[in-house]
C-alpha cells in the first residue's frame, strides 16, 4: 500500500540525473513553467563534473573545466526555477497518470519522469582492483590524483578518458605508464597533446598490454602484472587510475517494464519515450548515445520539447 | 549532537563540492583542509580514511567520538550530521 502523498510531492516532471542532459532539460522545462523536480544521487554534473578539462564542447575555445560547466548549468537551471534534490530515486511504478517513485526521502508522483542517469567508469575485473579500491586503485583523477605528487602511476585504457585523465595526472606523477589493451582509441588532438609528454619521458604508452593483476604490499599498491605482446610484464607503481569505458547507471531500471538493451542502456523510440508511457530517456543512459557532452545537451533538450508535447496531450508513439 | 566537522578537499574535486553543498543547505559551518593548499596534511587524512582519495569528511560529536565518511556517500552523511 503506497503511504499518503501530499500536493507538494506531485511534480510535473521529475528528471533522474544532473548530467549534462538533465540539466539542459530543466532550463528548458523550468522556462516553460514546467514544475520541474531534478535528483542526484552523486554529483551535480554527472561525469562531466569529474572531468579536467573539456575542449569539444561548443562555445568554449580555449576548453572549460568540467567542474565549471557543471556548476554553470546548474546555475544556469535553478535560475530558472530548477529544484535539485539531493538522493536517489530506486524505483519507479506506472500508476496511469502519474508515476510513482521511491526515493531515498520518501514516494513523490510525477506526470512524467526524464532519465538521465548517464554512466559511471567501468571496473577492469582484475585480481586487487577490489581491495586496494581508494587505497592505490582510482577511477577519478581530479578527486585522488593530489595522493601521487612525484609518485609513479598506471593508467588503464586507451580511450579518450584515459589519454585527458593521463594528461591531467602528470601534474603530480613523477611518471606514467599507460597500458592500452589494443589500440589507442583517443581522439587525435589529446593523441597530439600526449606526444610532448612522451617525448619528455613523463609518460610511456605501453600498446597490446593486459592488466591482469594489481599487487600489493603492506596494504599498498606496489606492482601491476600484465602481459604485452603476450609475454608477462609487470610495472613498479604507486597507484592505479582505471578508464576502461562506460557502464550504464541502469540498475534500479530492470525490475520495470522499461526496456534495456544486452548492456542495461535504455531504449527509446524517435521521441526519446521509453516503453513505459510518459517515461522518456536522454544522454549517456539512452541506447544509441554517443558519450558526448555536447550531444548529451541536445539530447536534454530535444526531451524536454517532447515532454512539452506529451503534457499537452500531442505526442503520441508511433503505431507498429 | 555534532560538535564540529572537518572536510579534506582538493581543488578539482567535484565530489568535495557535493559535500560541501549538502552540508551548507543545511546550514551546518565546517572547517575545510584543502589539501591542494596544504599537501603537509594529506597524511592526516589517509590516516583518518585508511584511503588516499577525497572527500574525506569527519564528523567529531560531543562525546569526541569521530566518524570518518568517505567520499560523497549521503547514506553516511546524512544520519552522521543529522
Amino acid at each position: 500500500m503506497a503511504e499518503e502523498i501530499t500536493e507538494a510531492q506531485k511534480h510535473d516532471l521529475v528528471i533522474i540525473g544532473s548530467g549534462p542532459a538533465g540539466l539542459t532539460a530543466a532550463i528548458y522545462t523550468t522556462r516553460e513553467d514546467i514544475d520541474t523536480l531534478v535528483f542526484e544521487r552523486a554529483v551535480v554534473g554527472g561525469l562531466a563534473a569529474v572531468t579536467d578539462k573539456i575542449d569539444n564542447y561548443p562555445g568554449f575555445p580555449d576548453g572549460v573545466d568540467g567542474l565549471k560547466l557543471a556548476d554553470d548549468l546548474r546555475r544556469q537551471a535553478e535560475r530558472f526555477g530548477a529544484v535539485i534534490e539531493l538522493g536517489e530515486v530506486t524505483g519507479i511504478h506506472d500508476e496511469g497518470e502519474f508515476k510513482r517513485l521511491e526515493t531515498t526521502s520518501g514516494e513523490i508522483l510525477a506526470k512524467v519522469v526524464l532519465l538521465t542517469t548517464g554512466s559511471d567508469y567501468k571496473k577492469i575485473g582484475a585480481p586487487g582492483e577490489l581491495e586496494y579500491y581508494a587505497r592505490g586503485v582510482h577511477y577519478c583523477a581530479t578527486c585522488d590524483g593530489a595522493f601521487y605528487r612525484d609518485k609513479r602511476i598506471v593508467v588503464v585504457g586507451g580511450g579518450n578518458s584515459a589519454f585527458q585523465e593521463t594528461i591531467f595526472l602528470t601534474r603530480y606523477a613523477s611518471h606514467i605508464d599507460l597500458l592500452v589493451r589494443s589500440t589507442v582509441k583517443a581522439s587525435e588532438v589529446l593523441q597530439d597533446e600526449m606526444e610532448q609528454f612522451v617525448k619528455d619521458g613523463k609518460v610511456t604508452i605501453h600498446l597490446h598490454t593486459t592488466t591482469d593483476e594489481i599487487i600489493g604490499e603492506n596494504n599498498v599498491v606496489s606492482k601491476v602484472k600484465g602481459t604485452k605482446d603476450g609475454k608477462d610484464i609487470e610495472f613498479d607503481v604507486d597507484g592505479v587510475f582505471v578508464f576502461v569505458g562506460l557502464i550504464p547507471n541502469s540498475q534500479f531500471l530492470k525490475p520495470t517494464t522499461i526496456r534495456l538493451d544486452e548492456i542495461g542502456f535504455v531504449i527509446t523510440d524517435e521521441h526519446l519515450q521509453t516503453t513505459m508511457p510518459g517515461v522518456f530517456a536522454a544522454g549517456d543512459i539512452r541506447c544509441g548515445a554517443t558519450m558526448q557532452i555536447a550531444s548529451a545537451a541536445g539530447e536534454g533538450a530535444t526531451a524536454a520539447l517532447k515532454i512539452r508535447e506529451y503534457l499537452e496531450g500531442r505526442l503520441h508513439p508511433l503505431q507498429n | 549532537m555534532v560538535k564540529n566537522i572537518t572536510i579534506f578537499t582538493t581543488n578539482t574535486c567535484a565530489y568535495c563540492q557535493m559535500v560541501k553543498k549538502y552540508l551548507g543547505a543545511k546550514g551546518m559551518t565546517y572547517e575545510e583542509v584543502n589539501l591542494d593548499e596544504h599537501p603537509s596534511r594529506q597524511a592526516e587524512a589517509i590516516e583518518l580514511s585508511g584511503a588516499m582519495t577525497v572527500p574525506v569528511t569527519v564528523v567529531t560529536k560531543h562525546d569526541e567520538t569521530k566518524e570518518v565518511i568517505i567520499g560523497y556517500n549521503l547514506a553516511r552523511l546524512a544520519p552522521a550530521v543529522a
